[in-house]
């Protein structure tokens, strides 16, 4: 496990490095001074300019100049953002917990669906079952994504009246910020009307979550529905079943748990998919997220909001994906030896 | 009854036939076939076909609802939006922009990621397992945000979300290509043409790429569904085509402003995305499905 654990972080240093690297070109890349890039102080003066240049090393080289990119970036500071000049960290610390909700609460429900009918597919292999649940698979990862959250606007909200359409909770509440995590923070928080808080901001976010959800667990359908019908040809099984034991015994205590091993694997690759859906879903449902603003910045060219907006958005995808790897690594022993090093 | 065949001759189809007769007999897969080949013409002849000029608005017809409603005009057969241009017309030029451009991004990625998968296969060493790790990261990157990443840098614009999307899909065929190309040099029969004497282009020409061609068709229809939903998606957003040209993904975003009081504006363009990326599903689903069946054989 410890030199998996090694293996892993040096993975993670690399690429974090890359990733800083791109981020630091962007800024050559995009049209306007690189130094203002950098820092978005798109007003500054003559001696602030000089400041700046000699802060980010403009005058020395390249390499040079990435360390103090890289520096300025440790200490937290992203700039300023060009539009309104407000600090981009610290719109990024708001933003974040927004997005890492709503993607976690969409990654749940998309495997609460997914792995399940999947599994089912696969018991009846071959039989209508399995056909019905992949063509429904089918139809949930053919629907773009803003077409199925205006249709489940109209149906949900405007129709039948149930849920609200969009932000993150209703203005009438005032929730202290604490972790950013909304539902998180309602519980913290010592409101008389916590309760009815928790409910209204469930309601928010189930719609958001669920069109989110929808292709993610089509996925999970594909990959449950092969592992299982993988594990279910393996030579265990069939000494199970030559035991005696019953089809339930089989499936529940036998089955389940190697397929469920195989897909974990998969989430990590799912979960930056899911992001990139997410932050689509936050423009329609006008959810206070980083997608939402990343979007925004891109329309008001706002470049150096989306060179630290993509850089977050990155090692956050990037994080989750190693945490996934480690757990996978936790449950199967098979995944820590050197294979999976790279 | 004459015998026109005297002799019994045994024929071998070539591999791409046999999966082709395998691919017609399935029923679904052919109708996804005939919905494809269908957008395909349709991408081709719109401005033919198409009864209207889709950017040419006439003002007396405005937010006219579809002919089956009953304020509807039959010479408007899907309605036409807030500036009177008729949406049938529009969603035929929108087949050639969203279908069309998505087709030739997926083809000229699949040339670009060919060649170079192919010539990659064949090297090794330190420049392959370079090669190897930056496309694990690169394809772990979802298609849209690399994408979205992309347009950017080089700002909005239909032009520079086809450059985007082009890029995006260029490693997945690299990579295929290459992992397809190394599995088929470890076969017999490549062994035996290289006892024949020939070079390595020459193998790769006649003897590797008419076994391969099938798994690159299976993924190149996976990278053309992603390609629709990501052209679409980057004009919904406004990233990508901008007014007034019909691109289905921003004719929706056109719509949104009036989508209670004309929901056609916004079902219609969505249904035909949907349309589009399910019969591209089917056909890849059908080719996979046969790929199947001919291995178990």
């Amino acid at each position: 496990m410890l030199t998996f654990t090694l293996r892993r972080l040096s993975l993670f240093v690399f690429t974090m490095l890359v990733l800083t690297m791109l981020s630091f070109s962007l800024s050559f890349l995009f049209p306007g001074d690189t130094v203002i890039n950098h820092s978005g102080q798109i007003n500054a003066s003559a001696e602030e300019l000089a400041e700046l240049n000699k802060s980010y090393h403009m005058d020395q080289s390249i390499i040079s100049q990435y360390g103090a990119y890289l520096k300025h970036i440790l200490n937290g500071d992203f700039g300023l953002s060009a539009v309104n000049q407000s600090s981009i960290s610290h719109d990024i610390l708001k933003l974040l917990p927004a997005t890492i909700e709503l993607s976690l609460v969409a990654l749940l429900i998309a495997m609460l669906i997914g792995i399940p009918l999947g599994f089912v597919a696969a018991i009846y292999h071959n039989k209508i079952a399995d056909s019905a649940i992949l063509s429904l698979a089918m139809l949930g990862y053919s629907i773009p994504v803003f077409w199925l959250g205006l249709l489940a606007i109209l149906f949900f909200s405007i129709g039948l009246g149930w849920l609200p359409s969009s932000g993150q909770i209703s203005l009438l509440f005032e929730i202290k910020f604490v972790t950013g995590i909304q539902l998180i923070d309602i519980l913290l928080s010592d409101s008389p009307y916590k309760w009815q808080a928790f409910r209204d901001a469930s309601l928010h976010i189930i719609l958001p979550a669920c069109v989110i959800a929808v292709a993610p667990a089509t996925i999970f359908i594909r990959l449950s529905r092969a592992s299982m019908i993988d594990v279910l040809a393996s030579s265990y099984i069939r000494a199970a079943r030559a035991k005696g034991l019953n089809f339930r015994q089989i499936i529940f205590r036998h089955a389940t748990r190697n397929a469920l091993i195989q897909i974990i694997r998969h989430v990590g690759l799912q979960f930056a998919n899911l992001v990139t859906i997410a932050m689509v879903t936050e423009v329609i449902f006008s959810w206070p997220g980083i997608g939402r603003w990343l979007i925004e910045s891109i329309y008001q060219r706002d470049y150096s909001a989306i060179q630290s907006g993509l850089l977050v958005l990155s090692c956050f995808i990037f994080i989750i994906h190693i945490l996934i790897d480690f757990i996978y690594a936790g449950l199967n022993p098979l995944a820590r030896g050197n294979k999976y090093g790279s | 009854m004459a015998r026109e065949k005297v002799y019994l001759e045994e024929v071998f189809p070539s591999p791409f036939m046999q999966l082709w007769a395998i691919f017609r007999k399935t029923p679904v897969a052919m109708l996804g076939f005939c919905c494809f080949t269908f957008l395909v013409v349709l991408a081709i002849f719109a401005p033919i076909i198409a009864p209207y000029n889709p950017i040419d608005g006439n003002l007396d017809m405005i937010l006219v609802p579809p002919a089956w409603h009953e304020d509807g005009n039959v010479s408007y057969l899907l309605g036409t939006d807030d500036l009177g241009r008729d949406m049938l017309s529009r969603l035929m030029y929108g087949t050639s922009l969203t279908f069309g451009l998505s087709f030739i991004v997926v083809v000229f990625s699949l040339v670009i990621g060919v060649v170079i998968g192919s010539l990659s296969a064949l090297t090794s060493g330190f420049k392959s397992s370079f090669l190897n790790h930056f496309l694990d990261v690169v394809l772990s990157i979802p298609s849209l945000l690399l994408a979205i990443i992309i347009v950017a840098i080089l700002g909005p614009g239909i032009s520079n979300t086809v450059w985007a999307v082009a890029i995006v899909f260029i490693p997945q065929f690299i990579h295929i290509t290459r992992y397809a190309v190394k599995e088929e040099f470890r076969k017999d029969y490549v062994l035996a043409s290289r006892l024949d004497g020939a070079s390595n282009f020459r193998i790769l020409y006649y003897s590797v790429f008419p076994n391969i061609v099938e798994r690159l068709m299976s993924q190149a229809t996976l990278a053309q569904s992603a390609a629709i939903l990501d052209i679409a998606t980057l004009g919904f957003l406004g990233l990508g085509a901008q007014i007034p040209l019909p691109e289905w993904g921003s004719i929706l975003a056109n719509g949104l402003e009036r989508f209670y009081i004309a929901p056609w504006t916004v079902y219609l363009p969505g249904l035909a995305i949907l349309f589009a990326v399910v019969a591209t599903n089917l056909v890849g689903e059908g080719i996979r499905h046969a790929l199947k069946l001919r291995k178990d054989n």
